[in-house]
């Protein structure tokens, strides 16, 4: 290539697009980890199961949407908290039971769960891609030379809103001030009188909501299906070891990272080899700094 | 001569009827159960390896798992080279790849090593799904079926011995683990890792040792079913269902004991075979039944029974033997 045409405009626009890319899907990231953080954060769980809650999440919209012609807008507003009372009965009825066993103990309770929702989803709906095809999937916005699809816009805006307001929540409200009070010191917590198991449950609702809804804001802009959840969660994962599990803030620089490294290699080397990237990146930083590019050291060794 | 312990009464008895099945039955289909249990059975004694007795638990064994399969695979349909050559060269790469993971376990606990072997067995799923020139892809391979041993075109009563043979074999792995200076310090560090140390045990290098050789029982058998079965497909010999199938048969039937994973691959092998034949004609998709059970069935048994099948037979014989004082 030569040199006059590698800094020209056409090449500016690339990086523009890629970058706003980045930052729509890292928004959509964010939300999805920002459960899966605040559940491990909290409870020192790690919550294998979390992506089938996506999955239902996008069921929710698409029977919403075939079945009642509700937009997953719409849909939104009941998704909350129809979801929060689903993570308030798993932790019942799941996981109240395993919270102070073993790490083998947890890790194999939400496996087992995952495998049972998958299937069961599998049995219920078939194994067929449903499609959610709301007016705004086909609206396309033009800015300053480039190109971006409607719902992906308001997925990110919404996903973004969630996430600064589960923040703030967990920043300047009493309980919020309590759950991490919780985190920080079970023992302490519970002699000053704080329920912990109240705030267990209420921590895996909230972490199930976010998902939950993740699921239905994600619904327009991909195929729904009993696995769907899978590459959800592999990234949640990637994102959530980088930003240091447990970390909320970190969770949202990691999302906007693992964006970066899919809009990026996906743009050098084709979609086909995308997850391969934050495989790699996941391995690199579990094996060069496991407690996560912002996280405190030590904690992987710990066993939390 | 001390008396054997129960467990190893019921595993004589197991693997002696096994051997006496091809004398009397000459039906395909409960020959292929058999075969399928023993090769179950031996997948999640090699899991057991590392997830019981070292206390590292995977769930990517499935990349082993693939790494044999494929090899064998692929030196037999792209290279008409014997299966055995690739058995080798599975366990020569699954020798590398546990030796990484091992060294993985070093440094990660609990959730974060079961993470990052998640993230193995995708990386290596992807490759084989995406390589297209070189592993055919997503479409899988057939494997070609050249009668003989060397091979390993064989008849299922010949299936029935060699996948007894493998069985045999781990089960006495097992034994060993349990009854050998090695297996007591492995013990020793898997339930008290600083305590172990301070005895002098070189605890890092044991772990890796247990998940190489765990690495390297489980890549065998993968050659072998590649072989039994006759396709490989990537999205099914590296899936994450694969390696959880692994645990599941092993926690069932009572994880970290030789006789264990054998009971577990019993119950969940037929088991499916059962809901596969009850429920296939159903409706379409209904076969997902049997994975809906198996993971309540996880949830239930490791909240009420952690020590599974052969702890439960243990606390049973206690308290009976209890009444009879």
């Amino acid at each position: 290539m030569d040199p006059a045409r590698r800094l020209g405009p056409a090449q500016i626009d690339v990086v523009a697009q890629l970058g706003v890319s980045t930052v729509l899907l890292g928004g959509i990231y964010a939300l999805v980890s920002v459960g899966l953080t605040l559940i491990f954060g909290i409870m020192r769980v790690v919550n294998f199961a979390h992506g089938e809650f996506l999955m239902l999440g996008m069921y929710v919209a698409f029977w919403a949407y075939t079945l009642l012609a509700l937009d997953p807008y719409v849909v939104l507003f009941v998704s909350i908290p129809l979801f929060f009372g689903i993570g308030v009965l798993t932790y019942v009825l799941v996981m109240r039971g395993v919270i102070h066993a073993s790490h083998n103990v947890q890790i194999f309770t939400t496996v087992g769960l995952s495998t049972a929702l998958q299937n069961a989803a599998l049995v219920a709906w078939t194994g067929d891609y449903r499609t959610v095809r709301p007016w705004h999937s086909a609206v396309v916005i033009r800015a300053l030379g480039m190109a971006f699809n409607l719902s992906q816009v308001v997925a990110f805006a919404i996903a973004v809103a969630l996430t600064l307001v589960l923040f703030a929540f967990m920043k300047w409200t009493h309980t919020g001030r309590v759950m991490r009070a919780t985190a920080q010191d079970h023992d302490a917590a519970t002699l000053m009188g704080i329920d912990t198991d109240k705030v267990y449950r209420l921590t895996f609702a909230i972490g199930i909501a976010c998902v939950g809804a993740a699921g239905v804001l994600v619904s327009p802009l991909y195929a729904a299906y009993p696995t769907a959840g899978l590459q959800f969660v592999l990234l949640a994962y990637v994102v959530v070891v980088l930003g240091g599990l447990g970390d909320m803030l970190g969770a949202m620089l990691g999302s906007l990272i693992v964006a970066a490294v899919e809009v990026v290699g996906s743009y050098f080397f084709g979609v086909a080899w995308k997850e391969v990237f934050y495989f790699v990146l996941f391995i690199a930083v579990l094996v060069l700094r496991p407690a996560g590019l912002f996280g405190q050291r030590g904690a992987e060794t710990l066993g939390v | 001569m001390p008396a054997l312990a129960p467990g190893r009464w019921v595993a004589v008895a197991l693997f002696g009827i096994v051997a006496l099945v091809p004398a009397g039955v000459r039906d395909a289909y409960l020959l292929d159960s058999v075969i399928l249990i023993l090769l179950w059975g031996a997948l999640s004694a090699a899991w057991n390896v590392a997830g019981g007795y070292a206390g590292q638990v995977s769930l990517g064994h499935a990349a082993f798992f693939g790494i044999g399969a494929y090899s064998a695979a692929l030196m037999t349909a792209r290279f008409q080279q014997s299966p055995w050559l690739g058995l080798m060269l599975g366990v020569a790469l699954s020798i590398v790849a546990g030796g990484v993971i091992g060294y993985l376990s070093n440094r990660l606990r609990g959730p974060y090593f079961a993470l990052s072997t998640i993230a193995f067995s995708q990386v290596l799923l992807i490759v084989a799904s995406r390589w297209r020139g070189f592993t055919a892809g997503s479409e899988g391979i057939p494997v070609p079926f050249r009668p003989g041993f060397w091979t390993l075109g064989l008849g299922h009563v010949a299936w029935v011995y060699l996948a007894l043979g493998v069985a045999v074999l781990y089960y006495g792995v097992a034994i060993w683990l349990e009854t050998s200076r090695v297996g007591y310090q492995l013990a020793g560090v898997r339930e008290d890792e600083d305590a172990a140390e301070a005895l002098g045990i070189a605890s890092r290098r044991l772990k890796v040792y247990a998940v190489t050789l765990s690495a390297a029982m489980t890549s065998v058998v993968g050659t072998f079913w590649a072989q039994y079965v006759g396709f490989v497909d990537p999205f099914y010999v590296f899936s994450i269902d694969l390696s959880v199938r692994f645990a599941l048969n092993t926690i069932i039937g009572g994880i970290g004991t030789g006789l264990g994973p054998f009971l577990g691959s019993l119950l969940i092998t037929s088991l499916e075979t059962y809901l596969r034949a009850t429920f296939s004609g159903m409706k379409t998709g209904f076969a997902g039944i049997y994975l809906v059970i198996y993971g309540t069935a996880l949830i239930l048994v490791v909240r009420f029974v952690p020590e599974g099948l052969t702890g439960l037979a243990a606390r049973l014989r206690v308290r009976s033997s209890r009444a009879h004082a």
